[in-house]
């Protein structure tokens, strides 16, 4: 029961595609160059100018350094933990707060906000912060990594826009039925909010799977290390000289460059797999809107 | 009476905000004493609390400076033209990919423009600086139609073109991700309605989508006033700038940077931070205010 | 290359420490009340007989940047040299190293936890006021007492050479660390000019000394193709203001001053405001209008650099002797048999001239090992540290195992192949940091590491064309009080700013060279004279120790 499509909606149709794939053009090239430089002869990379349409030369050995470094494994096991631990509370945190603070007639939810947003604004420092968490015995543990970055404002603020625009109708029939508040953020909230659920936890999965700085101010147990910790250090330690070394000591060959990419590659590609399964969601949400077609 | 029924009735609600405030009283506010560094002269060894008070010396020792106004003034443009230009561009690129009707191009676009997002900036402060030198692709591209050689990156008449652009490129899919979130909470009946009122895509873009995301909207775009003073990413225009380009580029960041360099001064730093946060939620206190105002979203 | 990157990048080392607050922490206070025994006490104790430090088993603290750890490798605990110490001396070293990245924050944070381990082996000048502040702060003790009785080998040291004493003391006579030395000079010098003699062959041009003869060897570049290809794509000089200003002193050396303070005539002065300064800018300004220096050369990068270097289009810059020379040689090899860089000496104005001012680095840079107040076996860590300035600790820290890492031919500690061309493929640093730490650490470094280190013919002739400079005016490393070095921060970051501005305008065509009357009022309205006071004020202490 298709409408009829008439003369602008085709040149409509027919001017976004042109400019999608434009942008696909755009956007890909940076993704493939680095792709292509990480598999690159450094020498030959260096001496190349302009588009990087393929590898130049062919070389893995770059990769081959990456993961000759026994911490890379280690590295993968506890960013994997981190990203499933921390994103799961992320999630059950950021929404029982996002739930309770778009409620309407929950007292002090203005000055609860405004002290939250505060937060985005003036922080301690970091030495503060650290002799914190060293008070709270939190250095050194795996909770390091999860606790402090248990809500992120910025998507807390996100997620309470979206659940402030569900229909109070909703609400109210199932507090009729007797549901508890509980009952009605995972019966009702959740499920008519699956878009926004996944982009949260696609942003704070992401978040997880690239912090470090966490990592570098509370974790000294290099078995605790997350994979990013462990590729700043490959990376920075094939490109600066140590303390003590002059410019003169260290030798740095050229491979450090395609170092970096494979370095880039290696830390990226897990988190580009995760994407396709969470957009799955907003497949779903988007075809409720198109159910119209 | 009133008090204890709304304790009651709301129970559960309470109980969901105990954690919640409890991550933000100890995780957040419990540090908190540290601001006091910008008006200390601070040593590590003393600590926080035993070091000596400066008052405001770190403030004048700023505003004493030579660069002051340059440097404020180039935070703010920069932060002003990511504002009018970067803005905007996830929310062109939701609605124009929400209008997409193959669905797997859609999907694909989608999953494309999020890419470059996960490349760190310096590989593509690295890319910019290879593709715009003067013997770069660009030069090289243009030469071909007979344009004269350009050093964009020595110009400073080119940095924010090239700072807010690259910044754009790199983040546009990935913002739109939000807006195309809001986009598919739109209740599908509206779409069908205005069809059969015989409105075309424009006018459902106008009546329809447009208006269902506009809280969301307006979320983002009252967060993004709290970061006017901010003056773009620090690390990004230390990779990208140079002396030549300092007339443009040099902002308040990459000047407490410089001179952090000379010293540790973690004062000088805490009070220069302290002034561009306070500017910042100034900003985002009236942006929020105003946006009560004229349509009811706001922040708290 | 950025000299401020390097110097960044180059303070490595302090979250270890944090583990030690933290199991000291965890471990719960007995540490502190086990009534350890007092440093006088436990230095009664006699020298045990088999030559060890201690009679009983001891295990110290110490924090350390680890560098680049050969692969395999999880602390200094696992190097050859460390093993073997703790063989001869007895004392068991707990090392914590920082993680390679954010040393700075990471020291910051073990300065202010309030606990600290054993010994700190660090960049001092890190610490705000340097090794005076962290002594003054009370976190690290004065060592000249412990020195003179218990640690002989730099005693001696010391006493032999007293000019090596008054580097590593504090203007009011104190030593606060184990110093890490280069005293030889063939150790301090690394940076240079250097051009690509091949293309002088190719050219019939002799090696540049004077800026005349640079003038005429840059425009036979730029016109007569010595790269061959038959394209006019020659860059004949890139140039760097960040090294060039501030630390290498290339062609500012032709006019007697530098980018940044420096002596004349006993007295400091700020190079950029003299008028040699200004002779110096018009020199740059007509070879960038003539396009003998690279247009480009502002924006330029080290990838970039790489990629001239290696392309065949670049004839001259400064450059390292390792990551320069060294690296593209070994790059080009390959590629083009013929490329051959030299290194240059500074030119001068007039033939034959002596250059005055080159890059040196100093004896002493502030780096070495600290005790630390909560240390409670001073006399032994004292006489552990001491080892490494022995005979058998100098060996082993710069050489590794005898027979394994390195063998003596004709009485000269030789590297063995295993480090020199190692089966695995690893770099020489990598290979020999499994069993030695030659680049740095409390003990006197090795010439006959560099020299094996930088082993190409021509890595060797430039280190020494570099030294040839007199470097009589270079500042030696100062001290200064908190207050000095926030006003001199303050001052500084405003002057330096302008300055390299003002440089690549200047050079630019920008801003014409008549204005240079004004760009001297602008620094000195900037509170030039103050910042002068304090380095003048400075370094009549140093001429005082």
């Amino acid at each position: 029961m298709k409408p009829r499509i008439g003369f602008g909606e085709r040149v409509f149709d027919g001017s976004n595609t042109v400019l999608m794939l434009a942008l696909v053009v755009v956007t890909l090239y940076p993704f493939l160059y680095v792709l292509f430089a990480s598999f690159s002869d450094p020498a030959d990379l260096l001496q190349h100018r302009g588009l990087l349409l393929a590898p130049t030369g062919f070389s893995l050995e770059s990769y081959k350094l990456v993961f000759d470094n026994p911490m890379i494994s280690i590295g993968y096991l506890n960013t994997i933990l981190y990203v499933i631990v921390g994103t799961a509370l992320n999630l059950t945190l950021t929404s029982f707060a996002a739930y309770a603070l778009s409620r309407k007639g929950v007292r002090f939810v203005g000055p609860i906000m405004f002290a939250i947003v505060f937060t985005m604004f003036f922080s301690g420092g970091l030495i503060p912060t650290y002799l914190n968490m060293k008070q709270l015995g939190l250095l050194d543990t795996r909770w390091a990594m999860i606790l402090p970055s248990a809500i992120s404002t910025w998507n807390l603020l996100v997620m309470r826009t979206s659940f402030a625009s569900i229909p109070a109708a909703l609400e109210e029939s199932a507090r009729i039925d007797g549901a508890n508040d509980f009952r009605i953020l995972l019966r009702i909230f959740i499920p008519v909010s699956l878009p926004i659920m996944a982009v949260m936890t696609l942003f704070y999965g992401v978040g997880h799977w690239n912090a470090y700085m966490d990592a570098l101010i509370y974790l000294r147990d290099r078995n605790l290390y997350p994979l990013q910790l462990v590729l700043q250090e490959i990376l920075i330690t094939n490109s600066t000289d140590s303390m003590m070394s002059s410019v003169a000591d260290v030798d740095k060959g050229l491979l450090q460059e395609t170092i970096k990419y494979a370095t880039i590659i290696v830390a990226t590609v897990p988190v580009l797999l995760l994407y396709p399964f969470l957009q799955r969601y907003f497949v779903k949400g988007v075809m409720l809107g198109s159910i119209k077609e | 009476m009133n008090i204890l029924r709304g304790w009651s009735r709301h129970k559960y609600i309470y109980l969901m905000l105990l954690p919640v405030i409890v991550y933000y009283v100890v995780f957040l506010y419990l540090p908190m004493y540290g601001l006091q560094i910008a008006f200390k002269d601070f040593s590590p060894a003393k600590g926080v609390w035993g070091s000596p008070w400066v008052g405001f010396d770190h403030f004048v020792s700023f505003y004493d400076s030579y660069y002051f106004w340059r440097l404020i003034r180039n935070t703010v443009l920069i932060s002003f033209y990511e504002l009018i230009f970067g803005f905007p561009a996830p929310i062109l690129l939701a609605l124009l990919l929400n209008e997409i009707r193959v669905r797997i191009f859609r999907n694909v676009v989608q999953s494309i423009t999020y890419l470059p997002h996960f490349i760190s900036i310096v590989v593509v402060s690295g890319m910019m600086i290879d593709f715009l030198s003067s013997d770069g692709m660009i030069n090289q591209l243009t030469g071909l139609l007979g344009l004269p050689s350009v050093s964009f990156l020595i110009s400073p008449e080119w940095f924010r073109t090239i700072y807010v652009s690259s910044g754009i490129w790199q983040g546009v899919g990935w913002g739109s991700i939000i807006f195309l979130a809001a986009i598919s909470g739109i209740d599908p009946s509206l779409y069908e309605a205005a069809k059969s009122d015989g409105a075309g895509r424009f006018r459902q873009i106008w009546h329809i989508t447009l208006p269902g995301i506009l809280p969301t909207i307006m979320i983002m775009l009252i967060l993004r006033f709290g970061t006017l003073m901010a003056g773009g990413s620090m690390e990004k225009i230390l990779l990208l700038y140079n002396s030549t380009t300092y007339e443009t580029a040099d902002v308040i960041s990459t000047f407490v940077y410089r001179r952090g360099l000379l010293q540790m001064d973690y004062g000088f730093s805490a009070a220069i931070g302290l002034f561009n946060n306070v500017m910042n939620f100034l900003l985002l206190v009236a942006a929020n205010r105003f946006s009560r105002k004229i349509n009811n979203t706001s922040l708290w | 290359m950025k000299y401020g990157y390097q110097k960044t990048a180059a303070v490595l080392a302090a979250l270890t420490a944090m583990t030690v607050a933290l199991s000291a922490c965890a471990g719960g206070n007995g540490n502190n009340s086990s009534a350890a025994p007092s440093p006088q006490q436990s230095g009664a104790s006699e020298t045990p007989a088999d030559g060890k430090i201690v009679s009983s088993p001891l295990a110290l603290t110490d924090y350390v940047q680890s560098g680049t750890l050969a692969s395999g490798m999880k602390s200094f605990n696992d190097m050859a040299a460390y093993q073997e110490t703790e063989k001869i001396t007895g004392i068991h070293i707990d090392f914590r190293h920082p993680t390679v990245g954010q040393e700075k924050n990471q020291f910051n944070l073990l300065m202010s936890s309030g606990q600290y381990p054993d010994i700190i082996e660090w960049g001092w000048n890190d610490y705000p006021g340097g090794g005076v502040g962290a002594m003054n702060a009370g976190i690290i003790i004065p060592l000249n007492d412990y020195i003179d009785k218990y640690a002989p080998n730099l005693s001696k040291l010391l006493t032999d050479n007293p000019d090596i004493r008054k580097e590593i003391s504090t203007d009011d006579g104190r030593i606060y660390a184990f110093p890490f030395l280069r005293s030889d000079p063939y150790l301090r010098t690394y940076q240079g000019l250097a051009i690509r003699q091949d293309w002088l062959d190719t050219l019939g041009l002799q090696v540049p000394t004077t800026i005349d003869e640079w003038h005429t060897v840059l425009q036979a570049f730029k016109t007569k193709d010595p790269n061959q290809n038959g394209k006019a794509d020659e860059i004949p000089l890139l140039i760097a203001k960040d090294t060039l200003l501030n630390f290498s002193n290339v062609f500012l050396n032709a006019w007697g001053t530098t980018g940044r303070f420096n002596l004349q005539d006993g007295k400091v002065v700020f190079g950029p405001i003299q008028p040699a300064y200004k002779e110096f800018l018009q020199t740059m300004h007509d070879w960038y209008a003539e396009g003998l220096i690279d247009r480009d050369y502002a924006a330029t990068d080290g990838k970039q650099k790489d990629a001239k270097w290696t392309g065949d289009v670049l004839g001259a810059s400064e450059l390292a002797v390792g990551g320069g020379i060294g690296k593209y040689t070994t790059a080009m090899a390959a590629k083009n048999p013929k490329f051959n860089l030299a290194g240059v000496p500074y030119p001068t104005l007039n033939k034959g001239d002596k250059p005055v001012l080159g890059q040196r680095e100093p004896i002493f840079n502030s780096t070495g090992a600290a005790i630390t107040k909560d240390n409670k076996h001073v006399i032994e860590t004292v006489k552990w540290l001491d080892f490494k300035y022995g005979e058998v600790g100098h060996m082993l820290f710069n050489f590794g195992i005898e027979g394994k890492s390195y063998e003596m031919k004709d009485g000269y500690p030789t590297y063995t192949d295993e480090v020199m061309k190692n089966p695995d493929g690893l770099a020489f640093a990598a290979a020999i940091g499994k069993y030695a730490v030659p680049f740095g650490g409390p003990f006197v470094q090795d010439k006959r590491y560099q020299e094996q280190n930088a082993s190409l013919p021509q890595q060797k002739a430039a280190l020494n064309t570099w030294m040839a400079a007199d470097n009589d005016g270079l500042l030696p490393p100062l001290t200064f009080t908190n207050e000095e070095s926030a006003r001199l921060a303050a001052i500084m970051t405003d002057v330096n700013t302008y300055r390299d501005e003002m440089f690549d305008k200047f050079v630019m065509g920008a801003e014409p060279l008549d204005n240079f009357d004004k760009f001297v009022k602008t620094i000195q309205g900037m509170g030039i004279q103050e910042a002068l006071d304090i380095e003048q004020a400075a370094y009549d202490r140093y001429l005082k120790r």
